[in-house]
């Protein structure tokens, strides 16, 4: 049509077709005290992958401030839930260009700071390692000399992780049987808010670490300003139905304390994901067109440069989307 | 079990009653790992929340017509919920219908009225009349608020608690947003629907596809071996200030603890204790529900019509199948008239078909086609349809809302709280109270070690 205005879309698609079954599902208690003592917060859907045509709750801890999905798909829906085209099954450059290499950059630099004093011949392990993103920046901009183990629940993504020629086992960390080895460093960077027990794995980590090892845990923050504006519904940090405990600053703390470990670092950082997939969700829900819809993703450059910059402002306030915590364990600060 | 953990109860925790307070409750002691058994009079459970269906494809609920998306994502019925897209109500007043609430603003005689007890500020009012003037002005108040209460409760605005208006939604400028929120979206905004969770442009009405009686149903399927039909409980057994049991057909079942969703006056009956006894004198409305059928569609001016008028039978009209049109078949609809009684009265006693007529006779004032299209009626009677605030019982009502006086015994949902609690509110009341009964069953370093699923690291 003459005139119109095309709005840029990196990759023309149909707009998911929902999954027609209903979710097995069971009921969740807080991950840190376990009581059911909660309020609801929210109701949402899938609105990104659209896997199931439920509505899910989140609700409050009234005793933690955990967020928490409650009731939550049971283990078996799993592979329902991350479809095989789920976005830390294959963050690949081929598919998202541009922002791959400027993610690709920033996380290497946030890593590193993290992680730059270990020894010349550190292991490393990447606990919910996906297709190995982070586990290759070390790879790529770490010491030579550094060990690289990953582990992940799916296949799919241990699959991909191998593919990229790391080390990478499948299973979950509770029931690994890794002899003597022990990590100088443990990653969990936006693996804490899928997991069934955050609190079981974080113990099971701290038995990996030697000691005075540490854990970097990176994961969404419901300190945020994008929360309290979207929390009803929209906020992307949600990620309904697979992000079961979300956290701010002090449940963050909580956890890793009932977990066994110190918090040596606890600090905000910039991402603009959850602004722009909470901008997406309500324009999806309201029923916007779609290559409108379609301009806030992973793969809209503008729209993550945009809130990038907008996130950096909470950040600096102390704000920022994302939560990044160093644990140490207890007795051994850096 | 891990170790460590006392043996906490040996008896199930008995619920009395299955409707939505009972089931929820149940779901919840047993998602907390407590045994429960729940005993229904009744050879079904439900309770007020159900749905009847006729021959010709009429549907009329029993009790709410509505419940929040959000409810029905906590039952698990979401996906079988139908969106609702309109919801309104009206007053009708001097043969035209206003908008409620806005609508009746503009009307300079009850906004000028409405103003002036604003400027003056805050007054204790001593009984529903003057809480009503005071917060809505002398003209509103007198035509259209007292009246709506007096033929709702039975009773003179005078006889009865200032509490009666808390119900009533507040804030203006919430409410505005809320309704440019459901315009805006395509979706009915529950506006004034929940007070135990907060409102927003997220939460909406929607409608099971199977009717209001699918809340129960999915709660029930989650206890498929602890609801027993057709077991009234005869009595509540107490031991040194605490429940201890039930009778069920005359034989003794103990309890760790008796969740009664019965009417508190009835459990005050089954019960037979002195702490209990205040409760004997609450009393509910009675109500006698008529269901309209009528050729055409849309008939009333909005989804809910207030008829504070005299000349009307009851208090207000509402006709379901203009926000949900799937409950009547094509060019047909149904109008529900709730018309207060007391059991046993004339209109208690009334034969359906002359209800049926007086209603449609009656109604000829907003439809005036209505006699002619008039294709017959359902009537519902409920002797406890809602609890009536009387000032000569406030304390028996105010002390219940501290509880039952009696250890281990909860009296819970809208019958047991004797509260105008919509289903929603019911729900999440009822789960509050039951996860405290479990931390005092359970003891609270046990819930909270066993809650995460954690074994001794």
């Amino acid at each position: 049509m003459a005139g119109e205005v095309r709005i840029p879309t990196t990759e023309e698609r149909p707009p998911p077709v929902a999954g027609e079954r209903t979710l097995q599902t069971e009921a969740a208690r807080c991950c840190v005290c376990g009581t059911r003592d909660a309020e609801p917060v929210a109701v949402g859907e899938d609105f990104e992958y659209r896997t199931s045509p439920d509505a899910f709750l989140a609700v409050r801890c009234t005793r933690c401030g955990v967020v928490y999905l409650d009731p939550r798909p049971t283990r078996r829906e799993l592979p329902t839930i991350y479809p095989d085209h789920y976005h830390a099954f294959a963050f690949t450059e081929d598919r998202f260009g541009l922002v791959h290499r400027v993610r690709s950059r920033l996380e290497a630099r946030r890593l590193l700071r993290a992680l730059g004093d270990l020894p010349a011949d550190a292991r490393v392990i990447d606990v919910g390692c996906g297709d190995g993103f982070h586990l290759d920046l070390l790879r790529r901009h770490g010491p030579a000399g550094w060990r690289l183990e990953g582990v992940d629940l799916d296949p799919r993504a241990v699959d991909a992780a191998e593919g990229r020629g790391l080390t990478v086992h499948r299973g979950s960390v509770e029931d690994l049987d890794l002899g003597e080895r022990r990590f100088d460093a443990a990653l969990l960077i936006q693996t804490v808010e899928h997991l069934a027990d955050p609190g079981r794995v974080l113990r099971a980590v701290r038995r990996l670490l030697v000691p005075g090892g540490r854990v970097l845990v990176v994961t969404d923050n419901t300190g945020s300003p994008d929360f309290a504006l979207a929390k009803r519904r929209h906020w992307g940090g949600y990620h309904f139905p697979r992000h079961w405990y979300l956290f701010d600053g002090p449940s963050l703390r909580a956890l890793a304390v009932r977990s066994g470990f110190e918090v040596a670092e606890l600090s905000t950082m910039v991402s603009p994901v959850n602004w722009t997939y909470s901008v997406r969700n309500a324009l999806d829900d309201w029923g916007a067109p779609r290559r409108v819809v379609d301009w806030f993703s992973l793969e809209s450059p503008g729209a993550l440069a945009i809130f990038t910059a907008f996130d950096a402002l909470h950040t600096a306030a102390g704000h920022g989307a994302l939560l990044r915590a160093v644990l140490v364990t207890p007795g051994s600060s850096p | 079990m891990t170790a460590g953990v006392p043996e906490i109860h040996e008896a199930p925790v008995v619920v009395l009653g299955s409707g939505l307070a009972g089931l929820a409750a149940a779901r919840e002691l047993r998602r907390l790992g407590i045994d429960v058994v729940v005993y229904e009079a009744a050879d079904r459970v439900g309770g007020m929340a159900d749905t009847h269906r006729d021959e010709h494809g009429f549907a009329f609920d029993t009790g709410a017509h509505f419940i929040t998306n959000r409810f029905a994502a906590a039952v698990g019925i979401a996906n079988r919920c139908r969106t609702v897209q309109h919801y309104g109500e009206t007053v009708w007043l001097r043969g035209r219908a206003h908008d409620y609430p806005f609508g009746l603003l503009r009307t300079p005689h009850y906004l000028g009225a409405a103003v002036r007890v604003r400027l003056q500020g805050k007054v204790e009012a001593g009984n529903a009349a003057e809480r009503f003037r005071a917060e809505y002005g002398a003209a509103l108040a007198d035509e259209v608020a007292i009246p709506l209460l007096e033929q709702w409760s039975g009773l003179p605005a005078e006889q009865l608690s200032p509490a009666v208006a808390e119900k009533l939604p507040g804030d203006v400028a919430a409410t505005m947003a809320l309704k440019l929120a459901a315009r805006c979206t395509g979706r009915a905004v529950a506006i004034g629907y929940c007070r135990e969770a907060p409102q927003s442009a997220n939460v909406w009405h929607v409608y099971p596809e199977d009717g209001i009686a699918a809340v129960c149903r999915a709660l029930a399927a989650a206890l498929p071996d602890d609801v027993r039909l057709a077991n009234p409980v005869e009595r509540v057994l107490v031991a040194d200030g605490r429940a201890v049991g039930v009778v069920v057909a005359g034989r003794e079942v103990p309890a760790a603890a008796v969740v009664s969703t019965l009417p508190a006056p009835a459990l005050a009956r089954l019960t037979d204790h002195p702490a209990l006894d205040h409760l004997r004198e609450l009393r509910f409305r009675a109500m006698v529900f008529v269901n309209v059928m009528l050729r055409g569609r849309d008939l009333l001016p909005d989804t809910l019509t207030w008829t504070p008028e005299p000349g009307f039978p009851g208090f207000r009209l509402a006709e379901p199948s203009r926000s949900m049109p799937w409950l009547a078949p094509a060019g047909r609809t149904l109008v529900t008239a709730d018309l207060g009684a007391e059991v046993g009265d004339a209109v208690w006693s009334a034969p359906d078909d002359e209800l049926g007529e007086q209603v449609a006779d009656a109604m000829r004032a907003i439809v005036p086609t209505a006699r002619r299209d008039y294709l017959g009626c359902h009537v519902l009677r409920s002797p406890v349809a809602y609890p009536v605030f009387d000032l000569a019982h406030e304390a028996a009502r105010l002390r219940l809302a501290d509880g039952t006086g009696l250890d281990r015994l909860l009296s819970v949902g809208r019958n047991g709280e004797f509260a105008h609690l919509l289903m929603e509110d019911s729900y999440w009341r009822t789960l509050r109270r039951i996860r405290a009964l479990a931390a005092e069953l359970m003891g609270c370093a046990a819930t909270q070690d066993e809650g995460a699923g954690v074994s001794a690291g």
